[in-house]
């Protein structure tokens, strides 16, 4: 697959915020503003649309459509990515095919959310007859359930996990887009005496539930050339995965399908972990960072604690760890979520991180995570890697 | 001893059965656990699902009846729920590895905080449902 033919041209974000005192079709249309304005492109130049999933969209079925004609957008290209928080990353990788497959040249990638606004999920799942009648929060409870099996087998340090905590906070304050409620610094002691939701998952281990839009255009590299787009980003790796190990019914919950999506991705891209220059992994809740260092090979399985301790995750240090704070100190924006810490890779990588601008901007890693299924780990599972086209 | 609620004072909805399940919730009835097992490979399966996660085919499923004891697989301590749940916390949710190798996600009874581990035998503890159905929960298997 050419994914490398393809190019992201230019990016943009909201702030996040608590709840949305505007309408979800205005944040994406303040978007698309953002992206016309940067880019000098027609709106008529964008003939395909790839939506994030989107709690507010998910009581329409004709979604992507829908809001192509609110947005007044003719495309040649229209589709939604339901795969929740792994949907922005993948619709990037959708983009690329799309193009390569000739069915569009640009596309608009858009990733909207407000969930706290205005939520129309009705999930038909496991959940209404296995785990509602348990009072199963969710994931939350998933997660409990996974790091108390996790200590179980390896052993857990809490504080190695807070350090985690503690470093996003500090890209948070340096990130005016962040939700102002998270733009406070933390200490690991702040982490660990935070109180339990479900032990050992800690208040300071979840992300908040926000609303908030960012977007994408990716277009062809010969186009990007063409309208003289000098800088841009390219996904030179990508690998997806969906309900790993399927044919289990007992799987262990520290292995995930960030292992082979991650392997993919690496031997796209013609990298190894030691290469990658910044990390933005899907954080929905903070030892989900720890295993996917542990699957994407930056250390051993079960040796995450340890790497975490001895690698300094701040933005000027060796591994910058989601420079924006990622979802959890930025708050998460619903199932667009994961657009978070994708926008912040590309912003480094198009050396726009201002205060938090990390030196090396060879490369990034994004990842994502989506869906909790039932006495598992998640659903899916992305990772792509990223690099400057000069 | 530190006190864990049981959960059986909060009011439960009737079952929710979908037309592949309904063996699994009949069976409940009689206070018997049945498993979906697929006769190609000799494995079992929890939930129960409209087809085999090992060949993908619906008709190498049968259902056979079994003891529903096993182990803690994992478990967790909730401490905030919404509705119904929410002021009966705290409370366990358990995934239980049954002897037949399948992960099952319940409450639990008759078990202090200090009691539960991985590993701990449990075996069965039926809770009534509206519906006639039970609910399956676990209580440590002391005998």
């Amino acid at each position: 697959m050419a994914l490398r033919d393809a190019a992201i041209v230019a990016y943009a974000e909201t702030k996040i915020v608590e709840k949305s005192e505007v309408d979800v079709w205005e944040l994406s249309a303040q978007i698309l503003e953002e992206l016309l304005d940067k880019t000098g492109l027609e709106k008529g130049e964008i003939d395909g649309l790839i939506l994030s999933s989107s709690q507010t969209g998910a009581g329409n079925n004709f979604w992507s459509q829908t809001t192509a004609d609110q947005l007044s957008l003719e495309v040649d290209f229209c589709q939604m990515v339901d795969i929740g928080g792994c949907s922005p990353a993948g619709a990037v990788a959708r983009a690329a095919a799309a193009i390569n497959a000739g069915l569009c040249t640009t596309v608009l990638c858009l990733y909207s959310d407000t969930q706290v606004r205005e939520n129309n999920n009705r999930p038909r799942s496991f959940a209404l007859e296995w785990t509602q009648p348990l009072g199963y929060l969710g994931p939350p409870a998933a997660f409990g359930l996974l790091s108390k099996r996790y200590e179980h087998q390896f052993g857990l340090d809490y504080r190695a996990l807070g350090k985690l905590a503690v470093a996003q906070r500090e890209h948070a304050v340096l990130n005016d887009l962040a939700c102002e409620k998270l733009r406070k610094r933390i200490t690991v002691d702040d982490y660990i005496n935070s109180r339990m939701i479900n032990d050992p998952i800690r208040l300071l281990d979840s992300v908040m539930v926000c609303d908030g839009a960012s977007g994408l255009i990716v277009t062809s590299r010969k186009n990007a050339e063409k309208k003289g787009f000098t800088k841009c980003v390219v996904p030179i790796g990508y690998g997806e995965r969906t309900i790993y190990n399927a044919s289990e019914a007992v799987v262990d919950p520290s292995m995930t399908g960030h292992k082979p999506a991650g392997e993919k991705a690496f031997k796209q891209a013609g990298m190894t972990p030691k290469d990658i220059a910044s990390f933005h992994p899907y954080d929905d809740f903070i030892i989900a960072m720890m295993m996917q260092l542990e699957m994407l090979g930056f250390c051993k399985h079960g040796q995450g604690s340890a790497f975490i301790n001895e690698t300094d995750f701040l933005y000027t240090g060796d591994l910058p760890l989601n420079t924006g704070g990622g979802q959890i100190s930025a708050g998460q924006v619903g199932l667009a979520g994961g657009g978070t810490n994708l926008i912040e890779a590309v912003r480094q990588l198009f050396g726009e991180g201002g205060p938090r601008q990390v030196k090396n901007t060879s490369n990034a890693l994004v990842t994502g995570i989506g869906g909790i299924p039932y006495g598992r780990n998640w659903a899916t599972s992305v990772v792509m890697i990223l690099t400057p086209n000069s | 001893m530190t006190a864990i609620n049981d959960t059986l004072n909060i009011p439960r909805q009737p079952s929710a059965p979908r037309t592949f399940s309904k063996r699994y919730w009949d069976g409940t009835r009689e206070k018997k656990v049945f498993l979906q097992y697929d006769k190609k490979t000799g494995k079992y399966q929890f939930y129960p699902r409209a087809n085999s996660i090992y060949t993908g085919r619906r008709s190498d499923i049968e259902w056979r009846e079994v003891s529903g004891k096993g182990e803690v697989f994992t478990f967790t301590i909730a401490r905030r729920c919404r509705e119904p749940f929410r002021g009966h916390e705290p409370f366990f949710i358990v995934l239980v590895t049954l002897d037949e190798g399948v992960n099952v996600m319940a409450n639990v009874v008759n078990c202090s905080l200090e009691e539960m581990k991985i590993g701990l035998r449990m075996k069965p503890y039926w809770h009534p449902l509206p519906d006639g159905t039970n609910l399956l929960m676990f209580e440590p298997d002391r005998g």
